[in-house]
C-alpha cells in the first residue's frame, strides 16, 4: 500500500501581500498542487490524504470544480478529505452539496465517520471542522473500530483553540497512522505513526525551512514507514549579518547578495542584523531589501559605544543623565535604540 | 585640588621636563608651538587616561597624537597634588604594551591603582566631561563676530540644557527628527499601500453585495412568479382535479343524454301516429346528438387542459431550477463575501501590527523625550545659579560695567549696563570674550561643586586689551585658586608685575 498524506495546502492564500512576489506565491500554491497530483498521475499512489486546510477560506463551487477534475484524472487513487478550520464546514459551505468525482470521499460531518475502502484494506476515520474556533477535544475518545486491515485517522487541529489533542493519548489509542493537518511547519509527533506533514508552500515568513508532504508505503511486513518529500517551489530562510566597526552598507549589502545568491534566489528571507556597528556607518536597512526577496529586516545592532565608559566619562552632564537614565532600568528592545539614538545625536552634534 | 609639581617624561614633544606650581597664578610661557597644550593635555591624561578609541577613530585620536616618536615605550610621566588635605603622587605609562598607573598617597602610604575608583573619588567625581567644560579653558574657536556669538550662545544653552557647552540640544534633537522623519515617510508609505489594499477589498466586497441583492431580487421574482402560476396555491393538481370533473362530466352528459333519449324513444314506439313516432325519433337523436356533442366538447376541454398542464409543468420544472440555481449562487456569493470580509479582518490586524519603521519611530520618540525631560532638569538645577553666577563675575571683571546676564524665550543672551539692555550682537569681540570667561568661571564654581579645581586658562587673552586684561587678572589673584595661564606674550607676567600680585613663571 502506498499514500501520500497532504495538508494545509491552502489554495487560494495570498502570502506576503504587498510584495513584489506576492502574486507569484499565490500562483504557486496552485501550482505545486497540481504538480503533486500530476506526479500522482505519473505514479500512482492508492490513497491520498488531505488532512484540512485544503483551501485557505471556505472555498467557492468553481474551486471546488477546479480540484475536482484533478482529483478525477487520477481514477487508481482513492482521495479521503476533511474540512480544516479556514475552509470550515458552516452552514452555507459548497463543500456541503458538491458532488465529487467517483474515488472523492469528503467526510461532511464533525462526527468521526468511518469508511472501508473499496480496494485496500484500510479503513479510514476523520472529520471535518464545522467552525474556524473549537475548543472541545473532539478526538479524546475516539479509537479504530475491531477489524482487520489498517486503520488511518484524518484529524485537523492540535492547538488550544482548534480540537486541542493529547497526543499521548493518541499515540496509544490504536491507529495505524494519523494524518494530521493544521501546523504549517512539517512536524513528527511519532514516527511514521503521527504526522503534521506541514504545507506544501510555506504561507508567510514564520514558516522557514523545507516545506512538501509525507509519502507512506508498507514493507514487506506489513509496517508503514514514511519519508518526507520536498515540494516548496522556495522557501523562506534567516539570515543573520553580524556587524563589527569596519563593517559599511557596502560591506553588507555584498555580503547578502552573495549570501542570497548562495543559497538560493528564489527563496524569500529574513534578515537580522546584529553586532555593534561605528557610528560612522549610515545605516540603511530599506536598501538592503535590494538585496533579493527580503520581507523583513530587523535591526538588532548596537552601537559600539562603551557604554561605561562614556557614562563615567559624561557622569554630571546630559550624556552622562541619559546613559544613567536607560542603564538604571532592564532595558526593552525600543529603549535600547532609544539610548542608541539618542546618545549618537548628542555626541554626533558636540562640538568637542 | 592643588596641582604641585608635574614631571614628564615622554609625552608628545616634551621630553624629560619636571614644572613646579605654585598656588595662586602660574604663568606657562613659551613661543607658539612649544607645548603649553601639551602640558595641559598631559594634566587631563594623568588625571582620566588617555584610553584608545576603536575602529578609523583611533588613527588620530588623543594617543596617536601625543605616543612620542622616541621611546614609545615610555609614555607618560607623574604628578604631584593635593587635595582633601592629603598629598598624592600618580605616575602613569600610556604605552599600549606597557600600561602602568600608580596611585601614592604620600601621607599614609596607601598604593592604588588609580583606575579602580579611588582616583575618581579624589577628584570629588568631577567628570571628564564636566573637567573638559571647567578647568580648562581654551579660546573661543570663531573669529568673526556673528559666528562667535552663537557660538557664546551655543555655549550657554549647552550649559544650561546638558551642564555641558559642547553639547547642542537643538542639533540633536533635528537630527533625531530628521531621521524620525526619515521613519515615518517610509511607515505612511507602507500604511497606504495596506490601505489601498483595503480599500481594494471593500469595494470587491460591495460589488458582491450588489450582486447579491441582485440575486437576491431574482429569488423573490421567481417565488412570485411560481405563486401565481398555481391559483389559490392549488398547484400542478388543480389541473387532475379540473380533468377529473371534466371526464366525469363527460360520462354524465353522454349518460344524461342516453336517459333523456329514453322518453322520446318510448314515445316513439307508444305513439300511433306517424308524425309523432317521427317527432320522437328526431327528438331522441337530438338528445343523444347533443349528448354526444357536450361529452366530445368536454373531452377537447380535457385535451386542451392537459396540453396546458404539460406546458405549465415545463415552465414550472424550469423555474424551479432557476431558483435553485439562483440560491446556489447566493449561497456562493454570500462564502465569497465572507471570505473577503476575513481578509478584510486579517488585513486590518496587519495594518495594527507593530511594524519595524513603528519601533523606530517609538524609539526615536522616546530619545527626544528623554533628552528634554533631562535637560528639563538640569536646566532647573542650574540654569537660574549660572547665569546669576555669570553675571556677578561679568560684573567683576568689567569693574561694574556690564552686569545682569539676560536670556529670552528664544535662549538669545544680552547683557545689561547701567542705561539699556545691549543684545550681543552690538558687542565687540573683547566683551564677548570677557562673558565667555565668566561663563567658564561660574560654570566651574557650579560643576565641580566641594572640590575646587585649578582653572586652565589656555591663550585665552589674545584678543583682550590692556585694561580688560588687568581687571580679570586682579579677579583672578581675588578668587584665591589655582590658575595656570598659558601664553606665548609677556603681557600677563608683566601686568601681573605691575600690580604687585605674586606669580610663579614657568618657562616652556
Amino acid at each position: 500500500m502506498k499514500f501520500i498524506h497532504l495538508a494545509d495546502v491552502h489554495l487560494g492564500a495570498v502570502p506576503d501581500r504587498g510584495t513584489a512576489w506576492s502574486g507569484s506565491r499565490e500562483e504557486e500554491i496552485w501550482t505545486t498542487f497540481r504538480r503533486i497530483i500530476a506526479g500522482i498521475r505519473e505514479n500512482p499512489v492508492d490513497l491520498l490524504f488531505i488532512s484540512g486546510d485544503l483551501f485557505h477560506r471556505r472555498p467557492l463551487r468553481k474551486e471546488l470544480r477546479e480540484v475536482n477534475s484533478l482529483f478525477a484524472a487520477i481514477p487508481e487513487t482513492n482521495v479521503y478529505i476533511i474540512a480544516g478550520n479556514h475552509d470550515h464546514l458552516d452552514a452555507g459551505s459548497a463543500y456541503r452539496s458538491f458532488k465529487w468525482a467517483e474515488n472523492v470521499v469528503f467526510f461532511d460531518s464533525e462526527e468521526v465517520m468511518c469508511i472501508d475502502d473499496d480496494r485496500m484494506p484500510v479503513t479510514v476515520y476523520g472529520f471535518s471542522l464545522c467552525e474556524n474556533e473549537i475548543r472541545e477535544p473532539l478526538l479524546r475518545d475516539v479509537c479504530p473500530e475491531e477489524g482487520d486491515g489498517y486503520h488511518i485517522l484524518l484529524a485537523h487541529g492540535g492547538d488550544e483553540k482548534h480540537v486541542p489533542i493529547d497526543f499521548t493519548a493518541l499515540a496509544s489509542a490504536g491507529f495505524d497512522y494519523v494524518a494530521l493537518g493544521h501546523i504549517h511547519k512539517p512536524q513528527v509527533i511519532v514516527k511514521d505513526r503521527i504526522i503534521y506533514p506541514g504545507s506544501p508552500e510555506p504561507l508567510d515568513r514564520n514558516e522557514t525551512g523545507p516545506h512538501g508532504y509525507v509519502e507512506g508505503f508498507t514493507d514487506d511486513d506489513g509496517i508503514i514507514h514514511t519519508r518526507f518529500v520536498p515540494a516548496a517551489a522556495r522557501t523562506y530562510e534567516d539570515i543573520t549579518l553580524e556587524l563589527d566597526e569596519e563593517t559599511t552598507q557596502n560591506d553588507l549589502e555584498d555580503t547578502l547578495s552573495d549570501m542570497i545568491a548562495e543559497s538560493g534566489l528564489q527563496n524569500i528571507y529574513r534578515v537580522v542584523l546584529t553586532g555593534q556597528r561605528s557610528p560612522d556607518l549610515m545605516l540603511l536597512p530599506e536598501k538592503l531589501k535590494n538585496c533579493g526577496n527580503i520581507v523583513d529586516i530587523r535591526d538588532e545592532s548596537r552601537l559600539m559605544y562603551d557604554l561605561e565608559m562614556l557614562e563615567k566619562k559624561y557622569a554630571g552632564t546630559l550624556v552622562g543623565d541619559y546613559i544613567r537614565y536607560f542603564s538604571l532600568k532592564d532595558t526593552t528592545e525600543v529603549e535600547e535604540k532609544a539610548l542608541d539614538y539618542g546618545l549618537q545625536a548628542l555626541l554626533e552634534t558636540s562640538m568637542r | 585640588m592643588l596641582i604641585k609639581k608635574i614631571t614628564i617624561h615622554n609625552f608628545g614633544k616634551i621630553h624629560n621636563r619636571t614644572f613646579d606650581l605654585s598656588e595662586g597664578i602660574n604663568v606657562l610661557y613659551g613661543e607658539n608651538e612649544s607645548g603649553k597644550t601639551t602640558v595641559h593635555t598631559f594634566i587631563k591624561g594623568m588625571l582620566y587616561g588617555i584610553p584608545r578609541q576603536r575602529g578609523r577613530a583611533a588613527a588620530n585620536d588623543i594617543y596617536r597624537t601625543y605616543e612620542p616618536w622616541e621611546n614609545p615605550g615610555e609614555y607618560g610621566g607623574t604628578i604631584w597634588f593635593e587635595a582633601g588635605g592629603m598629598s598624592y603622587r600618580l605616575t602613569r605609562n600610556f604605552s599600549r604594551e606597557r600600561r602602568f598607573g600608580e596611585l601614592l598617597c604620600e601621607d599614609t602610604g596607601a598604593l592604588v591603582d588609580p583606575d579602580e575608583g579611588a582616583l575618581d573619588e579624589i577628584l570629588g567625581n568631577v567628570s571628564e566631561a564636566v573637567y573638559d567644560n571647567t578647568v580648562s579653558v581654551g579660546q573661543m574657536k570663531s573669529v568673526t563676530g556673528q559666528n562667535l556669538v552663537r557660538e557664546l550662545q551655543n555655549y550657554m544653552a549647552g550649559y544650561e540644557g546638558s551642564a555641558d557647552s559642547t553639547i547642542d540640544i537643538e542639533r540633536a534633537s533635528q537630527m533625531l527628527k530628521m531621521t524620525r522623519k526619515g521613519y515615518q515617510v517610509q511607515e505612511n508609505r507602507r500604511k497606504k499601500a495596506l490601505e489601498a489594499e483595503q480599500i481594494r477589498i471593500r469595494s470587491g466586497i460591495g460589488y458582491l453585495e450588489e450582486e447579491e441583492k441582485k440575486l437576491q431580487k431574482r429569488e423573490k421574482a421567481i417565488r412570485h412568479r411560481m405563486k401565481e402560476m398555481s391559483p389559490a396555491g392549488e398547484g400542478e393538481n388543480a389541473f387532475d382535479v379540473k380533468m377529473q370533473k371534466m371526464q366525469q362530466n363527460a360520462q354524465t352528459y353522454l349518460l344524461l343524454s342516453v336517459i333523456a333519449a329514453v322518453l322520446p324513444v318510448i314515445a316513439a314506439i307508444v305513439l300511433k301516429q306517424p308524425a309523432f313516432k317521427v317527432c320522437s325519433a328526431a327528438a331522441a337523436v337530438l338528445i343523444l346528438v347533443f349528448g354526444v356533442f357536450k361529452r366530445n366538447s368536454a373531452l377537447r376541454e380535457i385535451d386542451r387542459i392537459g396540453e396546458y398542464k404539460a406546458k405549465w409543468e415545463e415552465r414550472y420544472a424550469k423555474m424551479s431550477w432557476d431558483l435553485e440555481h439562483t440560491k446556489q449562487a447566493l449561497a456562493e456569493k454570500r462564502s465569497a463575501i465572507e471570505n473577503m470580509q476575513e481578509e478584510l479582518d486579517e488585513g486590518e490586524d496587519a495594518l495594527y501590527q507593530e511594524s519595524s519603521e513603528q519601533r523606530e519611530i517609538k524609539a526615536l520618540s522616546l530619545a527626544l523625550e528623554t533628552i528634554t525631560a533631562l535637560s528639563g532638569n538640569i536646566n532647573a538645577r542650574i540654569g537660574m545659579h549660572l547665569r546669576t553666577r555669570t553675571s556677578r563675575i561679568l560684573s567683576g571683571i568689567t569693574g561694574g560695567k556690564y552686569s545682569v546676564v539676560l536670556m529670552d524665550e528664544n535662549l538669545k543672551m544680552a547683557v545689561n549696563t547701567e542705561e539699556r539692555v545691549v543684545p550681543l550682537e552690538r558687542l565687540s569681540r573683547g566683551t564677548l570674550e570677557q562673558i565667555y570667561f565668566a561663563l567658564r568661571m561660574a560654570a566651574g564654581e557650579l560643576f565641580c561643586g566641594d572640590t575646587p579645581f585649578p582653572v586652565i586658562l589656555d591663550d585665552v587673552f589674545g584678543s583682550y586689551d590692556e585694561d580688560r586684561l588687568q581687571a580679570l587678572l586682579r579677579w583672578l589673584h581675588n578668587e584665591d585658586r589655582q590658575v595656570m595661564i598659558s601664553t606665548c606674550s609677556g603681557r600677563e607676567a608683566e601686568l601681573l608685575r605691575g600690580d604687585g600680585i605674586p606669580f610663579n613663571e614657568i618657562l616652556l
